[in-house]
């Protein structure tokens, strides 16, 4: 039965010329994917709707002209009789149709399907110009709430022409708050100040309109210092949003905040005394460099390495998941330059005896998988989705993620639909005829990775350096660089990346220029102007340590050790290579599973669970209480009340109290009834359950 | 007793109505208004047992005793309650109880994975690309519980939506946020000496002192109240969770509802004394002290070997007695009305038996069993073809279970939530109610 209609088909494309052929991918895929038909929430999704499967938005051709061909049993089109096409009547409502009446049959794009059909259902001329690029016009602006803006979008073909395809494209804003658009590619202008991101695409092709929408109100003036390149980065993006920023915060609100930051570890009582006695103009400077060298800044950030690197011991077992992790802690150690790291990890092998990143390799072993982590981790771009369609939101085609995937593949790899041969070549660049012979192919990703003008590696480097340091990427999620997920400040990303390139891709230096900024080192006190931004650093956000720091500055205040099952040697919990290791406090605040390269995996989300833990668990109440911790041995040494209260002040939140605290403190300790060692105990308790305990600030 | 759907009963009405023209301080408004008020409304709530691994459908409510012995199985079937109706001779007690409940017979979808599956039934959203089941939680979309959590809000003290003995990976509250994830108990009810982990002091703090620490916690904390922790949403959720957990520590009703050990003996045996049992009892009574949500996720019900054994053995056994023993007890406390009742795996098992004397996944069908909250009992819907592979009639999916549990427990399924960027996303997505069983 199909194979007639094929015959009437053939018979009816020579008598019925029009004179313009329409091209399958370039004239009716597009309205597909125009009214939404072959949207993931649709016939694009991997099931597809209904028994009618499309590609995700156009991306597979032929799969798509088979489905409305030739499945179905042929009754999707109905060449003898083109209106009665189901693929006519069903997108028109005609009849009974889930996604409802997308395509009215007076429209032009209605018009244009029928006339596809009535033609043959052709796939088009071969030679056809293909889609390369899109643009949109304006590219960036200004706005004001309220304001419309109509986008135009172009599309520029393989012979050079334009095409204007706004009605054709659909678009996705990524601050609907600050920015919403319309089916039409109307910008509207929303009621939060900020930026947002105004996606078009256009088949496989994205290009996006950067709205800028500055605070109402009158212009705010500031002056403020600037220590160095971030500061006027960030000044510049500030302004332009009509947001003034917090001032400096005072030295020991600095000393807590980059000594949690930098070590996991909350300052001693001494380092407190000797900070506030240092009179010196670059005592902050002084800090960081003094920090840095300490043990404690390679567990830290080993340990969020390890994270995203995958120690895991159910995979390596234990001995060969420590190597792992020594390669990593020793790289922090011996502050190795991060490109070398990089260049070791990509490139590696040998024996699997020693301390090494060959382990990598064990921990994941399929070859796509490898490509897609690498690329996650070191260059923070994302390219899972590619396996299977074209990335939605980015550039990525399925020849992308294979071309990465040959890079650790020791057999010849295939695209899936086309079945070519796809020779390893990296994101964003061309693939080659043929690659120099070269006894392993990795070397030649690693090479380009670390070129200083690769355009992802240093970049995500620093935005990751720079997360972990405030609590937010400059693009965030930190591992989701894409066109469609802009950086909120292109010129510090650049700042950073430039700095870290020129210093040899030296971490350190890279967290000393951070913290050496303004921007670091302002107060988490909001002002009238700032108090909505939690995303252009306007301010010191509050962040929530980690599980295992957050554990550690308990083990710390109390002076009571934590003993961690299976890990004797571990005295802190960033010390625990291995996060299986069971621990219901770290389960409870996010430690992750360590089961995917994604930074996300470790959660800072709060939970009741939580803050009734912090407040009644025995565990932590055991600490508070112990006979040699601190608070037990400060109640049984310390005969002053005033000196107790302004030990514990310093201790838990790295300050003394204010007089007016100290006084209300010294009320609670003095009301009949209550034993002296309760007081202090309690006291030692709400410092701990305070918020200026459990956030870095 | 005549209820009207607001939750006053005739009499109230009529008695209101009257004081009004006496000139009280109720008038008509008044009582427009508590009809309007949501914890007057209604004391709906859901108890959705989530059988992981996936159970075996042509073992338990669809069996096909005319079917080869490679799709038939070990199990015979005996007769239920409802004349005509069989189900497995391992469920003695459901048979018994079937004027109660409802099964789904033609439920399918169309995903054979653990993961995706679990998330699809979890939250009647098939998972986009990019989903990772390996994340915990992995939730694109809100769980049943935080829908719930949501749209009715708390009654009472106790938090909207529980989870135990452990939180499912699946759920999760996605865009919803953290207020709305649950309350998880880790814990086993069965255990001796259960308790809720840090719901009380430890025994040390005497509960004035709990009080005194209190009113010192809040002197203490210099950003209680100021600015830095509005400008900080992480520290604004920190603070109203603190009051949550306040109050929960302090409700004499939450700590009654957590206290498994004051039910009778005799009842605790009628659940059975394991993990499943004893949670479906710990379901019933926090949905009475207001829990919105209470899901249970119930391992390991993956029989790829063994089928027959497992299930004969340990898996059906304990499914009788918690599952039926909830169903009576809810209707011998005047609750099966209020409480929403669903158990199902992620999925059904291949009808055709594996070499390891196991069956293996089968998204293609499988049945749910629902009752209470309204629906109506000894239904079957929907059969399946002669060897349980595929719906012969009226197949339903995930979408038609949420827009049918929704709409029992009064939230509408074509309703929407806004995501954080403000757009509008289906609360269910696009799901038919089983007209069959409303």
């Amino acid at each position: 039965m199909r194979f007639s209609w094929f015959l009437i088909f053939l018979v009816g494309t020579s008598s019925v010329k029009a004179a313009q052929p329409l091209h399958f991918e370039n004239d009716i895929l597009p309205i597909l994917g125009r009214y939404g038909c072959s949207s993931s929430g649709c016939h694009g999704k991997a099931e597809g709707q209904g028994n009618f499967k499309l590609s995700i938005l156009g991306s597979d051709p032929i799969s798509d002209w088979t489905a409305i061909v030739q499945e179905g049993r042929g009754r999707r089109i109905h060449p003898a009789a083109p209106h009665e096409s189901l693929l006519l009547k069903k997108a028109s409502g005609a009849i009974a149709h889930g996604g409802g009446n997308r395509i009215s049959s007076n429209n032009e794009d209605f018009a244009i399907l029928l006339r596809w059909i009535m033609d043959g259902c052709g796939l088009g001329p071969k030679d056809a110009p293909s889609l390369v690029s899109l643009r949109v016009i304006p590219m960036e602006l200004e706005m004001k709430p309220s304001q419309n803006q109509p986008l135009q979008v172009w599309a520029k073909f393989t012979d050079g022409k334009e095409k204007n395809v706004t009605s054709h494209s659909r678009y996705q804003s990524n601050a609907d708050q600050v920015a919403s658009v319309s089916e039409q590619g109307v910008v509207t202008g929303g009621d939060t100040p900020g930026d947002a991101a105004i996606m078009a695409g256009y088949l496989g092709e994205v290009a996006v309109f950067r709205v800028v929408l500055p605070r109402s109100g009158s212009t705010i003036q500031f002056q403020l210092p600037q220590f160095n390149s971030v500061d006027s980065a960030i000044d510049n993006k500030l302004r332009k949003l009509n947001i003034s920023p917090s001032g400096l915060c005072d030295d020991l609100e600095f000393l807590r905040r980059v000594t949690i930051d930098i070590t996991g570890q909350l300052p001693t009582e001494m380092e407190i005394n000797q900070f506030e006695s240092d009179l010196s103009i670059n005592k902050r400077r002084k800090k960081v460099e003094m920090l840095l060298e300490r043990a404690e800044f390679a567990d830290l950030w080993a340990l969020r390495w390890a994270d995203l690197l995958r120690v895991d011991r159910e995979p390596l077992g234990h001995e060969r998941a420590f190597l792992y992790y020594q390669w990593i802690r020793q790289s922090l150690i011996n502050n190795k330059p991060w490109d070398s790291f990089a260049r070791e990890l990509v490139s590696a092998e040998g024996p699997t005896q020693e301390i090494s990143p060959v382990h990598f390799y064990q921990a994941v072993k399929k070859p796509g998988d490898q490509a897609a982590m690498i690329s996650q981790v070191l260059l923070g771009v994302r390219i899972t989705c590619a396996e299977c369609h074209h990335h939605p939101f980015d550039r990525w085609k399925q020849a992308d993620y294979f071309g990465m995937t040959a890079f650790f593949s020791n057999s010849p790899v295939r695209h899936p639909r086309t079945q070519e041969v796809i020779q390893p070549y990296a994101l964003g660049t061309t693939m080659p005829d043929a690659i120099p012979s070269i006894s392993d192919k990795r070397i030649l990703l690693a090479e380009w990775m670390t070129k200083p003008d690769n355009p992802y590696f240093a970049r995500n480097v620093a935005n990751r350096t720079w997360a972990w340091l405030f609590g937010r990427g400059i693009v965030e999620p930190v591992d989701d660089v894409r066109a469609t997920n802009p950086p909120s400040n292109p010129e510090l990303l650049d700042v950073l990346a430039r700095q870290f390139t020129s210093d040899n891709y030296n971490l350190k230096k890279l967290i000393l220029f951070i913290t050496s900024s303004r921007v670091y080192q302002a107060s988490s006190k909001p002002n009238d102007s700032n108090t909505k931004d939690e995303q252009n650093f306007s301010r010191a956000y509050f962040k929530r340590p980690d599980a295992e720091v957050l554990l550690d500055m308990i083990i710390q205040a109390s002076g009571v050790p934590e003993k961690f099952p299976g890990s004797p040697d571990a005295r802190r919990a960033v010390q625990l290579w291995d996060s299986k290791a069971r621990h219901d406090f770290l389960k409870l605040f996010g430690r992750p599973n360590r089961v995917t390269a994604c930074e996300c995996e470790r959660t800072h989300e709060p939970s009741v669970a939580q803050v009734l833990n912090l407040m009644n668990s025995p565990r932590i109440q055991a600490k508070l209480s112990h006979e040699g911790g601190f608070v037990a041995r400060l109640s049984r040494d310390q005969a002053d009340n005033k000196v107790v209260i302004d030990s514990l002040y310093k201790r838990f939140v790295s300050r003394p109290p204010t007089d007016q605290e100290r006084l209300r403190a010294l009320d609670y300790f003095s009301e009949p009834d209550r034993p002296r060692q309760v007081a202090i105990e309690d006291l030692a308790w709400a410092l701990l359950n305070s918020n200026e305990f459990i956030f870095n600030h | 007793m005549n209820k009207f759907c607001n939750g006053l009963t005739r009499r109230d009405a009529l008695r209101l109505g009257t004081a009004s023209i006496f000139g009280s301080a109720i008038g008509l408004s008044d009582l427009v208004r508590a009809g309007e008020d949501p914890l007057s409304r209604n004391d709906l709530s859901l108890i959705y047992v989530f059988l992981h691994g996936g159970q075996s459908h042509l073992d338990t409510f669809d069996m096909k005793p005319d079917a080869p012995a490679e799709f038939r199985g070990e199990f015979k079937p005996i007769k239920t309650k409802i004349p005509g109706l069989l189900m497995s001779e391992h469920l003695p007690k459901m048979a018994a109880q079937l004027n109660k409940y409802s099964i789904i017979r033609s439920f399918r979808h169309h995903n054979s994975d653990h993961g995706p599956a679990d998330h699809y039934m979890l939250t009647g959203y098939f998972p986009a690309a990019g989903f990772n089941s390996n994340l915990s939680p992995n939730n694109q979309r809100p769980t049943a519980g935080s829908i719930v959590s949501k749209s009715l809000g708390s009654r009472g003290s106790v938090p909207a939506y529980v989870a135990l003995p452990k939180m499912h990976p699946s759920g999760g509250p996605a865009y919803l946020g953290a207020s709305h994830a649950p309350f998880v108990i880790e814990a086993d009810p069965s255990s001796p000496n259960f308790s809720v982990p840090d719901l009380v002091p430890p025994p040390v703090i005497a509960a004035n002192r709990m009080n005194d620490r209190r009113k010192l916690l809040e002197n203490v904390d210099k950003y209680h109240k100021a600015l830095e922790v509005q400008a900080n949403s992480n520290a604004k959720t920190i603070s109203t969770f603190r009051s949550r957990a306040f109050d929960l520590m302090t409700s004499q009703e939450a700590k009654k509802a957590f206290d498994i050990h004051s039910e009778p003996e005799k009842l605790r045996d009628e659940y059975g004394r394991h993990t499943l049992g004893q949670s479906c009892l710990m379901a019933r009574r926090l949905t009475e002290a207001g829990v919105r949500c209470v899901t249970i996720d119930h391992s390991n019900w993956d029989t790829h070997d063994g089928n027959f054994e497992v299930l004969k053995k340990t898996l059906l056994p304990v499914y009788d007695t918690a599952i039926s023993t909830l169903f009576r007890d809810l209707a011998d406390r005047g609750r099966l009305d209020k409480t929403l009742v669903v158990v199902t795996g992620e999925f059904g098992r291949t009808p055709r038996i594996n070499k390891n004397a196991g069956r293996d996944h089968w998204g293609s069908a499988f049945s749910v069993v629902v009752g209470g909250g309204g629906i109506k009992p000894g239904i079957v819907v929907g059969k399946t073809d002669a060897r349980a592979e595929k719906p012969s009639s009226d197949p339903y999916g995930p979408e038609d279970l949420f827009a049918t549990m929704m709409n029992s427990l009064g939230i509408n399924p074509k309703g929407e939530f806004h995501m954080p960027d403000g757009r509008p996303v289906g609360i269910v997505n696009n799901g038919r109610i089983i007209s069959e069983l409303v």
